[in-house]
């Protein structure tokens, strides 16, 4: 089996530098915090692991199928699959270099042990629909391990058979069925519904405790020498990929992470960007800030293309751009703010009864903003096109006529109130940066028409709507008393997402307006490094922490403005606050420095990138 | 009752068969899949495998409607009920002896009572009446293969 034979030399701690083993973390009531978890991923689903060992999130056959191991969410019901030292332990992590494979070492009185985790690619030979390998290996000494697979198909609410196929234990409950497969792993046993097991490792031994998932079709049970094959390709695959990545700077080992990331979270079927891996993680402890991330939004289409193309991934951005196309399609002109990863427009939300994130309820499945009117949309679609066209993509005339059909519909509604693109549930108005994302729709569509890609019979008409759209923000959405560019007309709230109008290319990024509005947001917003999200009310109950994405932002608005060392200075300490591995939820405590919300979160990782790479160019530059 | 229109009903029932089988999969009734099963027989590669196992169950399910003609020319008649009732015996003749005790006999990736998972790549058995692969497996193919059965006597016209 080839892999970095050092254990853990390359592992970040919290702070960011080199790591040392920590002890075993404690839960209460059965929870972890979220920052102790790192992601697997195969491009069909993402697993959360411990560090504890324990996988307490994962989703077959797909990202945003039902969850299978959830404890996450509900400790007592979710279903979790553990691999862990009997003894006391510290516990030390790390990812093989390039790669999603992640590698726990346990350190304990008698021995140390190392685990590797991996959701396996398909490879060469007949292989299971789904597979997650755990590769334990004696590093020293003696270690006495034990194994649980607790299976809860469909978030703990289906009844699950428990039965044997060939000697080896399978839970199945209607066309779904997982095999726990082991490997020199002592002999299995089901104890309480759950499937265990335990051995001792010695210096050199090797185990392997593998689940193999089939839907909808019969289960195939892997040899011990399929499984090592498949693992080691996906060690490879990995590495090929990551190889081929164009990641340079002072921050290229959290911008390697963040590509990463982005690759897991596509789903590799359809070319979509999952939002993020998770349902339901909170915003606020014990909050009803709660919702399914599980799905593409459009509102990070520009985002999304633009990274994408930045880091060298061109197959992944011709992907992606051509889902959006063929998504947003079912609902020409309009555009839903979010659509399935197939492509689909429905989101029926629903809620769990499940227990919640230490009892953060309620738990969404599904996502109601599906069918609100987020007019930032239309100048993400609109930039995204505008994006893939620079990079040298085509458009044939039918796409052109369509996207002029979208122009069409935004220079008729952009004066309509809207949920913007915090997606509030208070009542619609006008926010400021879906009026400045109305402005590059427009803009976009203009320059677009210019080039011949979209027909040009109402080019004049968006170029006045854009002009209009513009004053509007300078006269309604600039208060002089706050010196900022506020969150809507006529308010005084101040909101992080005006930033990405300055980075969308609204207005002159040296003007004094965008240089007192970049001021007044970090001083208005400012938590720390961090900023929280807005001002004001949204229609929900409770607070939230900080926006991981939105202190990027100003970091790259620090940048775009002049203020480059000091924007420098900023992505030093935020990528100090990924987890020990590397990862970043959606919002951080700024008291604590927790997690919170979703994660691994593609908008945080996103921002991450392209501050970074902004950032870097500029330092760069004589 | 000719042979090219047992052919075509043959063509047409297995059609059937195997959208009943799909859709009871896809309401999560079982996990059987006939052309999957078939075609890792021939290859482990799995795209290859199913579409192999499209063309082998059209071409079994033609053999089959043979034997449903043979069978009708022997009572002298081919009643819709009748195709219904030989349905049924394909059936349980399936999931008793074909894919319980044959398949796992001549499919080289298919484990038996007495295999583990530590020599060769093994498929789920299907286990007696295809149980392994939900409960319902049983009924639903039943059913699927009674229609097999009328869809083949209604293409040889009136009884």
């Amino acid at each position: 089996m080839r892999n970095d034979g050092a254990p853990a030399a390359e592992g970040r701690s919290r702070a960011g530098g080199q790591a040392s083993a920590v002890p075993a973390p404690r839960r209460e009531g059965g929870f972890l915090p979220l920052r102790s978890y790192a992601a697997l991923g195969d491009g069909r689903s993402i697993a959360l692991v411990a560090e504890d060992g324990a996988i307490d999130w994962l989703a077959w056959p797909n990202l945003d199928s039902d969850a299978f191991l959830a404890a996450l969410l509900d400790p007592g019901r979710g279903g979790s699959f553990t691999v862990a030292p009997v003894e006391a332990y510290t516990v030390h992590r790390r990812y093989l270099p390039g790669t999603d494979v992640l590698e726990t070492v346990f350190h304990t009185a008698s021995g140390s042990v190392r685990v590797l985790d991996a959701l396996t690619f398909k490879g060469r030979r007949l292989g299971p629909m789904r597979e997650l390998q755990r590769r334990v290996e004696g590093v020293t000494g003696s270690v006495s391990m034990a194994w649980s697979v607790d299976v809860r198909f469909g978030f703990g609410q289906r009844r699950v058979r428990l039965g044997r196929r060939a000697g080896v234990p399978v839970a199945t409950a209607g066309a779904e069925a997982v095999a726990v497969l082991p490997v020199n792993a002592g002999m299995p046993s089901t104890v309480d519904g759950r499937i265990c097991g335990a051995f001792t490792t010695t210096a050199g031994s090797r185990s392997v405790v593998a689940l193999c998932g089939a839907f909808g079709e019969p289960l195939v049970l892997p040899t011990a020498a399929d499984l090592e094959e498949r693992f080691d390709f996906t060690v490879e695959e990995w590495r090929r990929w990551s190889g081929t990545l164009a990641c340079h700077g002072p921050w290229d080992d959290s911008v390697l992470r963040s590509a990463l990331v982005l690759k897991s979270l596509i789903f590799s079927p359809s070319g979509a960007v999952a939002a993020a891996a998770t349902t339901s993680l909170p915003e606020l402890i014990g909050g009803a800030r709660n919702w399914d991330y599980r799905y593409s939004w459009v509102r990070d289409a520009a985002f999304t293309l633009g990274t994408l193309l930045r880091l060298g991934c061109t197959p992944e951005a011709e992907a992606y751009f051509w889902w959006l196309l063929q998504a947003t399609q079912l609902t020409h002109p309009r555009l839903q703010p979010l659509y399935r990863l197939d492509g689909g427009p429905r989101a029926r939300e629903r809620v769990l009864p499940v227990q919640g994130y230490r009892d953060s309820r309620p738990v969404r499945v599904g996502n109601a903003a599906a069918t609100q009117l987020q007019l930032d949309s239309y100048g993400e679609l609109m930039d995204c096109v505008w994006l893939h066209v620079q990079a040298g993509g085509t458009l044939d005339p039918d796409i052109g006529r369509r996207l002029a059909q979208v122009a069409e519909l935004v220079a008729d509604r952009w004066r309509e109130p809207d949920a913007g693109i915090w997606e509030v549930r208070s009542a619609p108005r006008h926010f400021t940066h879906s009026t400045m994302m109305c402005w590059v729709a427009l803009d976009r569509a203009d320059r677009m028409a210019s080039l011949g890609l979209l027909p040009s019979g109402r080019q004049s008409h968006w170029r006045t709507e854009a002009a209009a759209c513009a004053a509007f923000v300078e006269q309604r959405c600039y208060s002089a008393r706050v010196g900022s560019y506020t969150r809507s007309a006529g308010s005084d709230d101040l909101d992080a997402s005006v930033l990405l109008g300055l980075l969308a290319g609204y207005g002159d990024s040296t003007s004094e307006r965008w240089r007192a509005t970049v001021a007044a947001i970090r001083r208005g917003l400012g938590r720390g490094d961090l900023l929280q999200r807005y001002t004001g009310e949204d229609g929900l109950a409770g607070g939230e922490g900080a926006f991981v994405a939105c202190a990027f932002w100003l970091a790259q608005a620090l940048a775009r403005t002049g203020q480059v060392a000091e924007a420098a200075a900023l992505v030093d300490r935020l990528v100090a606050l990924t987890n020990d591995v590397g990862l970043l939820a959606e919002e951080i405590d700024p008291e604590t420095g927790d997690f919170l919300g979703n994660l691994p979160q593609g908008l945080s990782h996103l921002a991450l990138i392209s501050a970074a790479a902004e950032v870097s160019a500029l330092l760069d530059a004589p | 009752m000719t042979v090219l229109q047992t052919v075509a009903g043959g063509l047409v029932g297995t059609v059937v068969l195997t959208s009943v089988l799909r859709a009871a999969t896809e309401l999560h009734l079982t996990r059987i899949d006939l052309p999957f099963l078939l075609g890792t027989a021939v290859t482990a590669d799995r795209t290859r495998a199913k579409a192999l196992g499209y063309a082998l169950h059209l071409l079994f399910g033609e053999l089959f409607a043979l034997v449903y003609l043979a069978l009708f020319a022997a009572v002298g008649r081919h009643d819709w009920w009748l195709g219904a009732l030989f349905g049924a015996g394909h059936g349980v003749f399936a999931g008793t002896a074909l894919i319980n005790v044959l398949l796992p006999l001549v499919h080289p990736r298919m484990g038996n009572d007495v295999s583990d998972a530590t020599e060769v790549a093994l498929m789920e058995a299907p286990g007696f009446l295809g149980r392994n692969y939900g409960p319902q497996t049983a009924t639903v193919g039943l059913a699927a293969h009674v229609l097999f059965g009328v869809t083949v006597a209604l293409f040889l016209g009136p009884g």
